[in-house]
């Protein structure tokens, strides 16, 4: 069943639409193991919809997803078991706002039990370490700035060793002066291997860091190739349009 | 904070001192005839009542002024809110004694006769307490008893012989002296007297069950009272739903008036404290109460929150993850049913109609329909504490793998619980304040007793503003603590 033994997920054909709006018209794709994959588009064109749906906090209507060969739409198949190897970062953080950063990072490995609390504690201090929030680890959301909040959310979502990780705009919420600090911790973390999806609107970064760049716009990825590819020799018209609306 | 409770207090002071003195108002009413058209107080239930509606046909009505205790009536007729009252003779005399500016009228309004209440379905129990009254006027304690209490030329008090039988409980309503009233031992009176007597004869031990006077009947057909003695005067209308035991005696509906010029010196202060508070030990009305009214409140509260708590996190749920159908629709009903209805009418449904068989702890009965009547609100509260969380927390729990339960335990629910002290604080403060139905049940609570004292002194103001001043404290109190707590959680967040 399983043609590419590389590959992690494969997306068929999935559609999506609320209400009247069909927001997603038949989006296909395939992340191998190590991808780094860039998704920019306008606003509006469903990027977030099509990245909630790799997480199943959205169903589609049509289509299929299969992660590591296997269908993760199924009745039977647990949704948290297929959460817990694909990570998250939204655009708002979204941390846990009773919990200090340590604690947003322990609470999801404990409460499986993937690790003993004492673990949990050593994991969160090594990643706390990696984002550059050692001295942190007491500080509760609300006392943290927004880059300091993002970076904790990818610690979080590093807790629980996921296979791939999603990131939906992560630094479009933040002040300008943060925004580098966060896409230092992605870019490390891009370095270390891990997949990765990142729907993001700074072209500069897309281009150095991913491997892969998908143009999303009306519902559907219109092209998609290497950066080199598609910023230096866009072939649809909306993208060449894109392209030179965001270069100012 | 400080400086407000202080003014609150000199308001207080302030109160006391502006109404202790009564203006004397002049008597209006000199004979039967002079009745109609007035305000006439009785007390609810009581015959009079029936009569005084009855009375001067549709041209020369009497304006019938219901009251629950004779003792507020008396305050009322004082006071110039009335200009008569109509009760029986003995009580009659007893309120005249201690109020010399009333006056009972020589005409006679009604005579009748009084008898015991026992429920239609026990007509062996009516026919033993029938040997017992009878069993009683040729032992000559019947005698001794009204020379006692009517006639004051002898000191006689049943002494009962039975011990650690089972119960034969009596209904009746302590604010009718010399028939039964308080004392600082406890109830005593003619009917107590009795009801000791027959539950000897009977070979049972006496409980006295204290109630509403218009509450008795219904006890004693419900079962959570054996015999009902408390001056019932025997009607037909009566006589539909009860059964009387034989008549142990006669009494007259009398009128009771201001007198013309009053004598009646109005009280110092110090006097007052000490006719409320002193005498007799009647703070001890007042520490009864408070414990209880304090207990129940506690323990509603509690139970309010653990209702509360389970029906939130069923309808969260359910609005979240279309879970728990049935266990929401139950919710909804609760909801709807508890919101619905006065929390005084729940009190005395639970009392009357769902333990109406069982002989169950009334202090019991209080937190249970408190509680439930809380959890209702506290859930309300706690759904809006849930809603105030923005989404993409929940978004993120589930994006780890985190399964709808554990995302309420850990992060909504705490932050839920914040979010909601502040409306949790005045629920808790309306449930304190709600308990002082309790004594509709015949349950001892603050309020309940300042009413005990209010019924020996016919004294509203010092024995009302007590118990408001410490419904007061405790209120203060608890959002002071609140406060604190609160000040305590967001400091937990920085
Ligand atoms: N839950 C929802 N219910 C109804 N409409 C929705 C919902 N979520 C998204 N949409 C609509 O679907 C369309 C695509 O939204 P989406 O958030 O996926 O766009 P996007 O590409 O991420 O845009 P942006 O760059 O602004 O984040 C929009 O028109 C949006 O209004
Ligand atoms: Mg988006």
């Amino acid at each position: 069943m399983n043609a590419n033994p590389e590959t992690l997920l494969e997306v068929k054909n999935l559609v999506k639409s609320f209400g009247k709006l069909q927001v997603l018209k038949g989006v296909s794709l395939n992340v191998q193991k190590g991808d780094i994959i860039a998704i920019i588009g306008p606003s509006g064109c469903g990027k977030s919809t099509f990245i909630r749906h790799l997480n199943l906090l959205e169903k589609p209507d049509q289509g299929e997803i299969l992660f590591k060969g296997k269908s993760i739409l199924g009745k039977d198949v647990e949704s948290s078991r297929i959460r817990e190897q694909i990570g998250m970062v939204f655009q708002q953080f979204n941390l846990f706002k009773n919990l200090n950063a340590i604690e947003n990072i322990m609470l999801a490995p404990v409460t499986l039990g993937k690790l003993s609390k004492k673990e949990a504690e050593e994991k969160a201090i090594e990643l706390l370490e990696r984002v550059g929030l050692s001295e942190y680890a007491k500080h509760y959301p609300s006392k943290l700035s927004g880059g300091q909040q993002q970076r904790v959310a990818i610690a979080r979502a590093m807790a629980m060793n996921p296979e791939i990780l999603l990131f939906d705009e992560p630094t479009s919420a933040l002040d300008p002066e943060m925004v580098g600090e966060v896409l230092k911790i992605i870019r490390d973390l891009a370095n270390s291997g891990m997949t990765m999806l990142i729907v993001t609107h700074e072209m500069n970064f897309a281009r150095n860091v991913s491997n892969r760049v998908l143009f999303f716009s009306e519902g559907n990825i219109r092209e998609e190739g290497s950066p080199k590819e598609l910023f230096e020799n866009p072939k649809d018209e909306r993208l060449k349009d894109f392209l030179a609306a965001t270069k100012h | 904070m400080k400086k407000f409770l202080w003014t609150t207090f000199a308001l207080f002071l302030f109160l006391l001192i502006g109404c202790s003195d009564n203006s004397k108002l002049a008597n209006r009413v000199f004979g039967i005839n002079d009745l109609k058209h007035k305000k006439v107080g009785v007390q609810i239930g009581n015959t009079a009542d029936i009569y005084a509606t009855d009375f001067g046909g549709d041209t020369a009505k009497i304006q019938v002024e219901r009251y629950s205790k004779l003792a507020d009536a008396i305050q009322a007729l004082k006071q110039g809110k009335i200009e008569a009252i109509l009760c029986d003779n003995q009580p009659a005399i007893a309120f005249v004694k201690k109020n010399p500016s009333l006056d009972i009228l020589e005409e006679v309004f009604v005579e009748e006769t009084y008898a015991g209440v026992i429920a239609k379905k026990n007509t062996s129990l009516l026919d033993s307490v029938n040997s017992a009254f009878e069993q009683l006027k040729v032992s000559g304690i019947y005698d001794s008893i009204i020379n006692t209490y009517i006639n004051e030329t002898s000191n006689f008090h049943y002494i009962p012989k039975t011990k650690n039988a089972p119960k034969l409980v009596l209904a009746t309503n302590a604010q009718f002296p010399p028939y039964e009233f308080h004392t600082a031992n406890g109830i005593e009176g003619i009917d107590i007297e009795i009801a000791y007597f027959i539950a000897d004869f009977l070979g049972r031990e006496l409980e006295i069950q204290d109630m509403e006077f218009d509450a008795i009947i219904n006890a004693v057909n419900s079962g959570k009272a054996d015999i009902g003695l408390a001056g019932f005067t025997i009607t037909e209308e009566r006589k539909q739903s009860i059964n009387f035991t034989t008549p142990y005696a006669n009494s007259k509906i009398v009128i009771v008036v201001r007198k013309n010029s009053s004598s009646e010196q109005s009280l110092s202060i110090k006097e007052l404290f000490y006719n409320n508070l002193i005498k007799d030990s009647r703070w001890k009305f007042i520490v009864e109460g408070l414990g209880n009214t304090l207990i129940i409140s506690l323990f509603a509260a509690l139970l309010g929150v653990f209702i509360g708590t389970a029906i939130s996190f069923i309808r969260c749920t359910n609005e979240v993850t279309g879970r728990l159908k049935i266990l929401n629709r139950i919710s909804m009903i609760y909801l709807a049913i508890i919101r619905g209805t006065p929390v005084m009418v729940q009190l005395l449904i639970i009392y009357y109609v769902i333990f109406s068989s069982v002989n169950v702890n009334k202090i019991l009965v209080a937190i249970i329909a408190f509680g439930i009547n809380s959890g209702a609100y506290v859930s309300e509260i706690l759904r809006s504490g849930f809603k105030a969380i923005d989404p993409g927390q929940v978004e993120a729990g589930r994006s780890l793998g985190l399964k709808f339960g554990h995302i309420l335990r850990h992060i909504t629910f705490p932050q839920a619980f914040k979010n909601s002290l502040p409306a949790m604080t005045n629920e808790f403060i309306t449930l304190i304040k709600e308990t002082s139905i309790c004594g509709y049940i015949g349950l001892t609570d603050l309020t309940r007793g300042g009413d005990i004292i209010r019924s020996l002194t016919y004294e509203a103001m010092l024995p009302l503003l007590i118990v408001a001043a410490i419904y007061f404290i405790m209120v203060a109190g608890l959002s002071t603590c609140v406060a604190r707590l609160e000040k305590r959680l967001k400091k937990n967040e920085r």
